[in-house]
């Protein structure tokens, strides 16, 4: 029978599939949370509402059960195959994007008014002000709140081993079927995941050390 | 005074909000090259008539005109009239992410699309203007509250405005940094920049005031000199705001 270590190419293989997952779903949770947010904060009723029930939605209902009702049910009534990658990347995104809107929209009403104000003296439309000096304090006040969501996305890209992604996990449950031996896959899985994590995070503070601003919040 | 020499003219704005009326029918001119004081009680409705004249609040009646345009028109492009208007805050509102030149500059980048290397001679020049050029990297959590408060009069003449409002500019500083941001006001209203002043300093209304305009209650009750209007006011809500004011600040600054 195989040893754990000659199967150590292929798990550390899914970190390419679990950076895809991450990756693809912190991006769509970007396109969809940063406008959302900007809905909550500038928006009238018409537009909070909605946002309100999205964000309401995503963060009431497992994981877990947002994988299978959108891969064994809205996608495939709707008419549209998605393959377990695509399905998990737009279910984590989703899902990501209801978290970061709430990041965005604190980052955000933590810029004050007076900022938006200003530059609408200066002659700039709402959204132009919006975006030239309220969006680049939000975004840096946002860094450590956004790596929290690195974080656990991260660990919560894990959950789409259930629909066959060959993430992390995944693999690593292969490897223990191949050996019949459970602990130390499970324990390098684990570690990988640590490693990532810290990583990451090291890496944020290093881009946030960089753009960073005197007396801007958003210390991490 | 001649139409031609008219930069800002309000006709008659009130602005209510829910029972309570704000603004009771102002109207007032400013000219050109002149200095004109808005003072009264807090919660008199000057902050609001201020931010009236430029729609940054939507007046419920009344008009507005800048240099004979009308802008309170509904097919007027209020970002090209607010161009045209340099706005002083209390609170400075500096752009906190941006050092003090890209704070003087961005008006001129972003809005009137000017080159970086024009807009930042331009900026650097209004530094100067204000005495802050040494300053230009900084941010403004590295400076002053009297030094924001410069940089925030340099950012509004960047835009070369007609006008200049000021909303109690020297409220929110510390009495020892008053000086340096009314000794700015002052230079330029000597170089005959026309400004709208609200302000409780009574020694730069006497210095440079070119007329004071009393509100109470969402309504101008009396105008006139500043000299005239501190020595004899004819109301006795204006005489004990200014004997008021004399106690708190000091008669003279």
């Amino acid at each position: 029978m195989a040893t754990v270590w000659e199967y150590l190419p292929y798990m550390f293989q899914g970190v390419v599939w679990t950076f895809g997952l991450v990756g693809g779903g912190l991006a769509l949770g970007f396109m969809i949370g940063l406008p959302m947010a900007i809905g909550q904060v500038y928006g009238g009723k018409q537009a909070r509402a909605p946002i309100y029930g999205y964000v309401w939605f995503f963060r009431s209902v497992p994981l877990l059960v947002l994988l299978f009702l959108f891969y064994w049910g809205i996608f495939p009534a709707s008419g549209s195959k998605l393959d377990p990658v695509a399905t998990s990347i737009v279910v984590l995104g989703l899902r990501s994007g209801a978290y970061q809107s709430q990041i965005f929209r604190g980052s955000i009403e933590s810029v004050g008014e007076g900022q938006l104000t200003a530059a609408r003296t200066l002659g700039m439309s709402k959204l132009r002000g919006i975006y030239h000096v309220v969006l680049p304090q939000a975004l840096r006040i946002s860094i450590p709140g956004w790596v929290n969501e690195y974080a656990i996305i991260l660990k919560d890209s894990a959950i789409c081993f259930a629909l066959g992604v060959l993430e992390i996990l995944t693999r690593t449950r292969y490897v223990v079927m191949a050996t019949m031996e459970p602990l130390l896959p499970y324990f390098i899985a684990g570690a990988v995941f640590i490693a990532l994590t810290y990583g990451g995070t090291e890496l944020m503070n290093v881009i946030y050390e960089r753009i960073k601003i005197p007396g801007l919040i958003g210390k991490m | 005074m001649s139409e031609a020499e008219i930069v800002l003219k309000a006709e008659n704005l009130r602005k209510r909000y829910g029972e309570h009326e704000v603004l009771r029918g102002i109207s007032f001119e400013v000219g050109r090259g002149e200095t004109k004081i808005m003072c009264g009680p807090s919660g008199s409705g000057k902050s609001t008539a201020l931010r009236c004249l430029n729609l940054l609040t939507t007046p419920d009646e009344g008009r507005v005109w800048l240099e004979g345009t009308d802008v309170t028109a509904p097919s007027t492009d209020i970002n090209k009239i607010r161009q045209k208007i340099g706005f002083v805050f209390q609170e400075f509102n500096l752009f906190n992410h941006l050092n003090a030149l890209k704070n003087v500059s961005i008006g001129l980048e972003k809005v009137r699309k000017i080159g970086k290397d024009e807009a930042r001679k331009i900026a650097l020049e209004q530094l100067r203007r204000v005495g802050l050029e040494e300053h230009a990297e900084k941010y403004p959590a590295e400076l002053s509250g009297g030094q924001k408060q410069r940089v925030a009069v340099a950012r509004a003449l960047a835009m070369s405005p007609v006008i200049v409002f000021y909303d109690e500019p020297t409220s929110a500083l510390d009495p020892h940094l008053i000086g340096e941001v009314l000794e700015v006001m002052k230079e330029l209203a000597r170089e005959k920049m026309t400004s709208l002043v609200v302000t409780h300093e009574m020694g730069f209304a006497q210095s440079v005031g070119d007329e004071m305009m009393f509100m109470v209650d969402g309504r101008i009750v009396e105008r006139g000199t500043p000299r005239e209007l501190i020595s004899h006011p004819q109301y006795e809500v204006t005489k004990s705001f200014f004997e008021r004011i004399q106690e708190l600040y000091g008669s003279e600054r």
